[in-house]
């Protein structure tokens, strides 16, 4: 199976850590509980598996700047090919997620989210556009939504908005 | 076909396809570096209606984002819509009648019938021929009527409800669709007659940009562009969701990669929507339409991940949520985003008349790229 | 826009013995019966105005199905679709390029006012197409029916030239 295939590859990016079971989805908050949210501890680096039916994916590895390169070729040689990059911002955290997903043209289906976290103050991610060029215009975006420099792309200018534009809209302290 | 050329790079000249442009489908705009009527470079720009569908997501409540996926694609939006309300049902935990999901699915299929005529129609024009635009054009507009008929508009429809449909089809609808079904056999008879076998046509595209399996593997493009080069990936066959697992209907598929391929592809899947549709109409369970109690959306946090095959391809949106009323992020993942993108890569070296019909036979639509 | 700045070469000869009038009536007559549009659609508003021209709708009953892809030929520009801010000047060049007379058609809830699209945050979009440009007809919808547009194009008719294609049924 594809999915356990992909998930040892990528364990061995990992050799401190042991493998971590399905996660458990973060429990719902009831009518009743109007109490803050008690803060969950930060997600460390990792492989787990999701539940496909509730999450959409199969294999979730959070990754550091450092070891995108390396986990994207891993999901290269295996011959996924890329979906989408997104980011999101966590300003209560003060960090700034890149998302990458990769699926499979074949039967055997595996959909692999690989997530990285920098800091907000100092955005800079590797770029892939070695492996995937198709993840030229999707750092673009990112890069106009969010500022996160994806280092050694070769053309990192405005995509989706006007080409003189020094604002990035989907930050979430942005005032139009 | 188009032979090695020498670039003699002091030689070119720069022309500016678009925004405005007849055989653009929209505002793109492509630099193209030019060496008589060779292209040596092509960069596209894109962002010319880029109208903020992903900030609006974080803005606006689930059921007021209904009305947004309309607008992206608004030639198969029914798709569109399917796609995210099955994600927020996902989510959320919300079940859907059978009945529902049956007419969903018709639905769908009838608005990608609209969305390739609309193709063929458009794209036959840029190689210059006219007259299938009106009849293709003739045959969306039953398509057109039986969908205005139960969703109230005849282009971005707001339909579908998180849980099933707002409004049920009645006997008028499942009357035209069956009448339909025969007539637009003949229509496809007809467009083959009429195009496909034409000398011109066939000149045009044959042999004309050859995409291989592995440009389109790291581009990521899906639906016709991957069918015409022998890719056999369908999200509804080979990820199934709603009920698609309940029909019998095949994925054509084309192994010579070039530009009629493509167009093959696309004919031959107007074919099998209409097989869809007919055993959708045999198949229809009574029932009601929407959940007995409403349940209220409340989504765990955590993202979540919904594809579906629309006209276009594989469309997928992934949502980050906190908890709240509203996502905290929503991300469009866009068909034709990625199948635009091997454009510049692939139309080095060609004549600008075999990359214009290339751009036409990737099935553009522009507010879709920009979101 | 319309009839009242047209360059008047009126000015210096008395009217006592050279009369205009008539024949500037029948020249706008057949201005409105011969629109030739800009083929200039947007986004989704761009369907429906493909879709009037077409069989069904048949805008060339009114004459202006002859979509000129280019501006030096076209006397009306209808924005169909959203104006972003960054497709704000090539707008703008293309009405620039339009030889008089010209006039504008606003088609869509978007080129009339942002549509839905304007929403406390925006960064991106102008507001309507009357923020640059002259507008003469507005035509609402989301997008407006194919009939919706062609009396749009009926009642450009009758701001350009005061002649009425048929009579107002309510007003009879």
């Amino acid at each position: 199976m594809i999915v356990e295939k992909t998930k040892l590859a990528l364990l061995n990016l990992f050799p401190q850590s042991e493998p971590v079971a399905a996660a458990a989805p973060a429990p719902l908050q009831e009518e009743g509980e109007k109490k803050a949210p008690k803060k969950e501890p930060p997600r460390m680096n990792g492989v787990m598996e999701r539940d496909y039916n509730v999450h959409g994916y199969h294999l979730d590895a959070q990754v550091s700047p450092a070891q995108l390169l390396d986990a994207v070729a891993i999901i290269d040689d295996a011959g996924f090919f890329i979906e989408s990059i997104t980011g999101v911002d966590w300003i209560k955290e003060d960090q700034l997620e890149v998302i990458y997903d990769f699926s499979r043209y074949d039967f055997d289906l595996c959909r692999v989210v690989i997530r990285t976290r920098v800091p907000r103050s100092k955005p800079v991610v590797p770029t892939i556009t070695g492996m995937y060029a198709g993840a030229n215009w999707h750092e673009r975006e990112t890069h106009d939504f969010f500022g996160i420099k994806f280092e050694g792309h070769p053309n990192l200018i405005p995509l989706l908005l006007p080409e003189d534009a020094d604002f990035h809209p989907l930050l979430k302290d942005f005032k139009a | 076909m188009s032979a090695p050329i020498t670039i003699r790079p002091d030689e070119t000249f720069t022309l500016n396809v678009g925004p405005q442009h007849p055989a653009t489908h929209g505002v793109l705009r492509v630099k193209m570096e030019m060496d008589g009527e060779y292209i040596v470079n092509a960069e596209t720009v894109i962002g010319y209606i880029h109208r903020m569908h992903e900030k609006m997501g974080e803005l606006k409540t689930y059921p007021q984002f209904l009305m947004n996926l309309s607008r992206m694609d608004y030639l198969g939006a029914l798709g569109y819509s399917h796609g995210h309300v099955l994600l927020i049902e996902k989510a959320a935990g919300i079940e859907v009648p059978e009945r529902a999901e049956y007419i969903r699915a018709i639905t769908v299929e009838l608005n990608r019938i609209a969305s390739h005529l609309f193709w063929f129609g458009a794209f036959v024009m840029d190689l210059g021929g006219f007259s299938p635009l009106m009849y293709a054009l003739q045959d969306r507009e039953y398509i057109l009527d039986m969908l205005e008929a139960i969703t109230g508009s005849r282009l971005t429809y707001s339909y579908y409800r998180f849980g099933g449909l707002y409004n049920d089809v009645d006997d008028d609808f499942i009357d035209a669709a069956r009448r339909f079904i025969p007539r637009m056999r003949a229509s496809l008879k007809k467009y083959h007659r009429l195009v496909t076998g034409n000398i011109i046509f066939m000149k045009r595209l044959e042999g004309i940009a050859p995409l291989t399996p592995e440009i389109i593997r790291k581009y990521g493009a899906t639906s016709a562009v991957a069918r015409g080069s022998g890719i056999n990936f369908d999200v509804r066959k080979n990820e199934p969701y709603s009920v698609y697992p309940e029909f019998d209907f095949d994925v054509p598929v084309y192994h010579e990669c070039d530009s009629l391929a493509r167009y093959m592809v696309r004919m031959a899947e107007m074919e099998q929507s209409l097989r869809i549709i007919e055993q959708g109409l045999d198949k229809l369970p009574g029932g009601p339409i929407m959940p007995e109690k409403k349940k209220p959306i409340k989504i765990a946090p955590g993202d979540y991940y919904q594809a579906v095959e629309t006209a276009r391809g594989s469309f997928g949106i992934r949502l980050v949520s906190d908890g709240g009323k509203t996502p905290y992020r929503l991300k469009l993942r866009s068909p034709t985003y990625s199948n635009m993108h091997l454009f510049d890569e692939s139309c080095r070296g060609m004549l600008i008349m075999d990359a214009l019909a290339f751009m036409g036979s990737l099935d553009l639509v522009i507010p879709e790229i920009d979101r | 826009m319309g009839t009242k700045n047209i360059p008047s070469i009126k000015e210096g000869i008395p009217s006592s013995f050279v009369q205009f009038a008539l024949a500037d009536q029948l020249i706008n007559i057949c201005r409105v019966n011969s629109f030739w549009p800009l083929t200039f659609g947007i986004a989704c508003c761009a369907i429906e105005m493909m879709a009037t021209g077409c069989a069904r709708f048949d805008m060339s009953r009114f004459g202006a199905e002859v979509f000129r892809p280019s501006p030096r030929q076209s006397d009306v520009m209808i924005v169909a679709g959203t104006i972003t801010k960054k497709m704000m000047p090539g707008i703008k060049t293309l009405y620039d390029q339009m030889p008089e007379p010209k006039w504008v058609m606003a088609l869509g809830n978007c080129a009339i006012s942002g549509g839905p699209f304007a929403f406390e945050g925006q960064y991106s979009i102008i507001l309507g197409a009357d923020q640059f440009l002259p507008v003469d007809v507005y035509v609402p919808g989301c997008p407006p029916r194919p009939e919706a547009l062609l009396q749009g194009i009926m009642e450009l008719e009758h701001k350009v030239s005061g002649w009425k294609r048929w009579k107002n049924p309510e007003a009879a």
